[in-house]
């Protein structure tokens, strides 16, 4: 009985010992590729944390900036009614950051089978128009008449050139300053009932909302005024 | 068969040290995969916040340019107007020219027949918005639609019979004129809705036309007055 034991345990135990050193031999390899992908990870880190203290001082700089202009313009010495005409142009070109009654509406579509697309949101800031909205954004991009919202890739959201849908908790969030009865009744009948009914969570709130300035850029290369 | 305690011992030793083998490569596995599920989502917020920077940084720049103009300047109304002039230019307060397109759509005139949607016959809101879209990320400079100017507030919204544009009642055909660089303007169309309307041009007999003219006039559109919308000091 012993003696035919020992053949197939000394088998065993070779094949135990082949499959420990093959174990630990992936485990190194495992290791190695771990500390590369920890490298690689913390750099993306740094990386990813460089950009976003970037991006808070580049938006304190911007709001310096607009104040010194702002400063600027009193001392030099327009008139307070002047500025006010220019104030107006530049809430419409999108220049100039603006607070107001309106209202506050998130969208979130993650639950829902058919996921918003770039033209249904297209025609969410169409009705918004409609209903005199005065200014508009949208995930923190100021709506402005030369917006273009498009689809890049097969999900990423592209507004003034910037993707929108990456970061924030809830995907959508729009808000428009005007007539907060106009903008909730258009807004819920004509888009909020469809979006539900398609299995989102919509939120519209009248409130007073505050509506960031354009950072993007006019060009005009080949236009010129009619009247020089 | 009959086995002896220590042959027991020694085959309980061997798998518990493979099981614990087992679940160390298990979970060198699983470690691994969170992590890369980690890197899908930073790279596009990288790529976003970027992007954004660069807006800024641009933006910044321009501002600080400005802000030393007023710390200059000795004029100050002549500062004023060419900052109001800008500012209308870039709001389309004010009419221009350039080279261009003129696109013209117009419903069909040819009679619907019995198996035919006559909704596929006619020119719809989405068709012109998908345009206009389409238009402006090509890099136009200044769009109109019947000689309705599009601005930050225009609506291109179907209202039955018409599409209000501006609180104006258009009806068709829509000519909408566009000026920019021609040739990115040409290919900015190439997309669904274009084709779609080409096939519905051969199939029912809508009109899509494009035309590329050395000069396009786009009229200026007008102030809308503001009640709710006040100017924040500095950003948000």
């Amino acid at each position: 009985m012993r003696r035919t034991l020992v053949l197939p345990v000394t088998l065993v135990a070779m094949a135990l010992g082949f499959l420990i050193s093959v174990q630990f031999q992936t485990q190194k390899g495992v290791s190695a590729a771990e500390q590369i992908n920890e490298d690689r990870m913390s750099q993306m880190k740094s990386v990813l944390s460089n950009s976003q203290e970037k991006n808070i001082s580049l938006h304190k700089e911007h709001s310096v900036l607009m104040k010194q202009l702002d400063v600027a313009r009193k001392t030099v010495g327009v008139s307070p009614k002047l500025l006010a005409e220019l104030n107006k142009f530049e809430i419409l070109c999108g220049k100039q950051a603006v607070s107001g009654s309106g209202i506050h509406i998130t969208i979130d579509d993650r639950e829902s089978p058919f996921p918003l697309f770039s033209d249904d949101i297209a025609t969410m800031i169409n009705v918004l128009k409609f209903a005199r909205a005065e200014a508009i954004s949208l995930n923190g991009q100021r709506i402005v008449g030369s917006t273009a919202i498009v689809l890049s890739g097969s999900s990423n959201i592209v507004v003034n050139q910037v993707p929108i849908n990456v970061t924030s908790e809830t995907p959508y969030e729009i808000n428009a300053i005007g007539n907060q009865d106009t903008l909730y009744d258009y807004f819920s009948k004509l888009i909020g009932v469809t979006l539900k009914e398609s299995g989102m969570t919509v939120s519209i709130v009248k409130k007073t909302v505050s509506i960031p300035s354009y950072k993007g850029e006019y060009t005009f290369k080949n236009t010129v005024p009619l009247v020089p | 068969m009959k086995w002896e305690k220590k042959d027991r011992t020694l085959l309980g030793l061997a798998s518990m040290l493979i099981g614990f083998l087992f679940i160390v490569l298990l979970k060198s596995n699983v470690v691994y995969g969170s992590k890369g599920v980690w890197q899908e989502t930073s790279i596009p917020i990288l790529i976003q916040i970027n992007k954004e920077n660069q807006q800024l940084s641009l933006e910044n720049k321009k501002l600080k340019l400005e802000v030393e103009k007023y710390m200059q300047v000795q004029s100050t109304s002549d500062l004023y107007n060419q900052q109001l002039k800008e500012a209308k230019m870039n709001a389309g307060l004010i009419s221009v020219t350039g080279p261009g397109l003129r696109i013209t759509l117009d419903d069909s005139k040819r009679v619907v027949g019995e198996k035919e949607d006559p909704m596929s016959f006619i020119i719809h809101e989405e068709y012109i918005r998908d345009i206009l879209n389409a238009l402006w990320n090509g890099g136009a400079e200044a769009i109109a639609v019947n000689g309705q100017r599009i601005m930050a507030n225009t609506e291109v919204f179907c209202s039955g019979s018409y599409i209000q544009i501006n609180v104006t009642r258009q009806m068709p055909p829509y000519v909408i004129e566009v000026t920019g660089d021609v040739r990115d303007l040409s290919s900015s169309l190439e997309f669904y809705r274009w084709f779609q309307l080409g096939y519905l041009q051969q199939q029912n007999g809508i009109t899509r036309n494009i035309e590329v003219l050395s000069k396009v006039v786009i009229p200026a559109g007008k102030l809308p007055e503001y009640h709710y919308a006040e100017p924040v000091k500095g950003d948000i």
